[in-house]
């Protein structure tokens, strides 16, 4: 991480445009790529800043051409690239789309309304909650859902980290250079993670509890434990900790669009193989599609199809 | 001692300010000579002063926590402190506490832009409406980490709420700078924004409606 970072300054904007992108992760930046190359007039809306997931990961090691590169570092370059064919970024949320005329109008939460002849859905998704007692009352006891956000309110300290997946793994190891003790509770007998990164928290100081959920989070001020359910024995016993990091999945940032778009029953927004939705000009792209692989060479490579495919409307 | 800014950085602020800057900015900045007693001083001073060369509006004033009158009129509290005034002098009503650095040297930036406009900042009508009903003085804490995509965002809203309220001071607060404040606030996920020093709080950054929200039902009692 850079220690002094610039990527979130805003520029100045107008209001009307070809491409409207929500969302400046890796696959509306790499829209946003393709469509400055494409000579459109295109805007990036991003809430906070701009790069997406990746920010939330401390190492990527699975985009080609980097052997190994932080999230932070790679988003950048995302953006510069981005930023070198002409793209215009402004941080606003939108709050309100209406995607079904023409003309798309879109709407910001400070007020301002922009039109674009074609959009891009790159909102990507959320951490999914655990849903269970405790989780809402610990928020901000304790529990959180970004480990390169809060890690530091844990030094030497012990927490639990939930999930098996590739986000629970490596936020997990992240997790094992500051906290005391890491414990990854999961509820298979084994990991989903990548392979590689499985390894890495076998050797590592990182526990493993098999087969078991969370049912509980509990203490009095701040996280003093959770309450752990082995599935297999049906034993619910209570482990100590201070911290709870959860990574049991994602949920799609598609609430703004439900009415007008088409969408599989968790939300997820469904696309032709061109990335276009059930709407004329308005595309889908990452995380927040209905899709088999949530990468960021796959949300890189959504954004090349969807504006190439978009073209068409400006011919 | 080396730049802290990259080349590319410290070109992009000269660009950056050369097109936005309209008016001077005055930065003041608290540091104390107890250097174990403020780790990040003199890096912040120094960032400060390599901000203060891209262009020749910004100035920087540097003053001692420890022995300078400036520091009871503005009230910080705290160092390392950063606080900005317009080409008129007036306070901006917002303070970084902690360097910012990381995500939230962006907002620094943009703070030093809305100050050369004299606050002049993008907030909604009817945020600006309902910051009139707002009569007694309130004070929103922002704490972050420099690591936090997220924080930012709320530095931002706290900062430009202060700019267009007289009675609101927006603080950013580097939680891992000020462990026992955050301790007391019981801060263990950021941005989390306190108001009026535990009168409210809540965590994330919200949008600006449900921001002004939060705030208001704080100022309403509710």
């Amino acid at each position: 991480m850079p220690l002094f970072n610039l990527s979130n300054v805003s520029k100045p904007k107008e209001t009307n445009y070809d491409v409207a992108i929500i969302g400046a992760g890796p696959g509306g930046l790499a829209s946003a790529i393709y469509a400055g190359r494409a000579g459109l007039k295109t805007i990036v809306f991003e809430k906070s800043t701009e790069g997406g997931q990746i920010l939330l990961t401390d190492m990527i090691e699975d985009y080609p051409g980097f052997v190994s590169i932080s999230g932070n570092a790679l988003a950048e370059n995302f953006l510069n690239h981005a930023k070198a064919f002409g793209s215009n970024f402004t941080n606003e949320e939108i709050i309100e789309a209406d995607l079904t005329s023409k003309i798309k109008r879109l709407k910001t939460d400070l007020g301002n309304e922009y039109t674009a002849k074609t959009v891009v859905i790159a909102t990507g998704s959320n951490p999914r909650k655990l849903g269970v007692p405790g989780e809402e009352e610990f928020m901000n006891r304790g529990v959180s859902y970004c480990a390169v956000c809060d890690g530091s309110f844990f030094k030497d300290k012990r927490v639990v980290v939930v999930g098996g997946g590739d986000s629970a793994v490596e936020e997990g190891l992240y997790m094992t250079k500051i906290a005391k003790e890491v414990t990854l509770i999961h509820r298979r007998d084994k990991l989903r993670a990548q392979k590689i990164a499985q390894e890495r928290a076998f050797k590592s100081k990182m526990k493993f509890i098999w087969d078991s959920v969370v049912t509980e989070i509990g203490g009095s001020k701040n996280v003093e434990y959770v309450m752990i359910k082995n599935l297999k024995t049906n034993e619910t016993t209570k482990y100590p900790t201070d911290g709870v990091f959860i990574y049991v999945g994602l949920i799609p940032n598609t609430q703004i669009f439900k009415d007008q778009i088409k969408t599989d029953e968790n939300g997820f927004i469904l696309t032709d193989e061109h990335m276009e939705t059930n709407l004329e000009g308005v595309y889908a792209v990452g995380d927040v599609r209905k899709t088999p692989l949530r990468q960021i060479v796959t949300a890189a490579a959504d954004g090349a199809i969807a504006v190439i495919d978009m073209t068409k409307y400006f011919d | 001692m080396a730049a802290l800014l990259s080349e590319e950085d410290r070109k992009y602020l000269v660009d950056l300010f050369e097109k936005e800057l309209k008016g001077e900015v005055k930065i003041l900045f608290f540091g104390s000579k107890r250097k174990e007693e403020c780790e990040y001083c003199d890096l912040t001073e120094q960032i400060l002063q390599e901000l203060a060369e891209t262009n020749n509006k910004i100035t920087i004033e540097t003053h001692d926590f420890d022995e300078d009158a400036l520091v009871k009129k503005y009230n910080v509290e705290m160092v390392p402190a950063i606080l900005m005034l317009d080409s008129e002098g007036n306070d901006m009503r917002i303070r970084y506490y902690g360097i910012p650095s990381g995500y939230e040297f962006s907002s620094l930036i943009e703070d030093v832009i809305a100050t050369s406009k004299k606050g002049e900042v993008d907030l909604s009508s009817s945020t600006l409406k309902k910051l009139e009903e707002i009569k007694s003085p309130l004070k929103l804490q922002v704490f972050v980490t420099p690591t936090c995509p997220y924080c930012p965002r709320a530095v931002l809203m706290a900062h430009k709420l202060a700019m267009k309220s007289p009675n609101i001071i927006g603080e950013m607060i580097e939680a891992n700078e000020f462990p026992d404040l955050s301790m007391q606030y019981n801060v263990s996920s950021v941005p989390h924004i306190i108001i009026n020093e535990g009168e409210g709080e809540f965590v994330g950054a919200l949008p600006e409606d449900a921001f002004v929200e939060q705030i208001m039902s704080v100022v309403k009692g509710v």
